[in-house]
């Protein structure tokens, strides 16, 4: 089983201008990857889709990738 | 309690300027956003100077009646305190700056909340965690290769 990356990392709050990090979860059309394989606690799973969807908003990741 | 917390409220907004402004004028603008979270009697915890970003999608703004397409726009941030009043204000008078494509006013803690940059080395985080069960010793060689990071981080940003 894979571990949850932000508690194993310490990262307690998810920032949406943290693009890097938020990049490890889109799948190659920028997609939000399931939490199934994500191996992210629900709860963490959650602030991440908020996350990546104010770094959309914000022009920092894609809606879609071609 | 209820008031502490309202009066006590952290907020961030995250701001995308137009390309238009030339590299001299930026720090006027970025200035002029800092004074406007000011005037609002918001009370600065952090902020980042904007700088020029390529949008991953393109943005649309009407300026003068002509709808303007962007495919850069300088990404800034600023984190203050303000009471929940305040902030709507500071939300309408955003609207209106036509130097301002898009911003974004989030609820936040005062703390840091970006983590990027400790994971420029990534044993480093796995180091962290075992400290409390080794003795003196391995204290030590964490606090040197912290030393020596912070001399890498450096060179680099030099």
């Amino acid at each position: 089983m894979k571990q949850d990356y932000f508690s194993s990392n310490n990262i307690k709050h998810i920032d949406y201008k943290d693009v890097e990090i938020l990049k490890k979860f889109l799948n190659p059309n920028g997609k939000i990857v399931n939490h199934k394989r994500t191996g992210v606690t629900s709860k963490n799973q959650r602030a991440l889709a908020e996350a990546v969807k104010r770094a959309r908003f914000m022009g920092l990741l894609p809606f879609v990738a071609k | 309690m209820e008031e502490n917390e309202i009066e006590g409220r952290i907020y961030e907004v995250g701001y995308l300027l137009t390309p238009n402004i030339s590299e001299e004028e930026l720090p006027a603008s970025y200035g002029n956003l800092k004074e406007l979270v000011g005037s609002f009697g918001g009370n600065l915890v952090a902020d980042e100077m904007p700088k020029l970003i390529s949008l991953a999608y393109p943005m649309y703004k009407t300026l003068q009646n002509v709808i303007t397409k962007f495919n850069t726009a300088y990404f800034g941030w600023v984190k203050f305190e303000m009471s929940p009043e305040k902030i709507a204000e500071l939300k309408k008078k955003l609207e209106l700056d036509s130097t301002v494509i898009r911003f974004l006013i989030i609820k936040t803690v005062k703390e840091n909340t970006i983590a990027a940059k400790r994971f420029v080395h990534r044993d480093m985080a796995r180091r962290k965690v075992p400290t409390v069960k080794k003795e003196g010793e391995a204290e030590e060689v964490v606090e040197i290769n912290k030393e020596e990071v912070d001399k890498e981080i450096d060179a680099m940003v030099a």
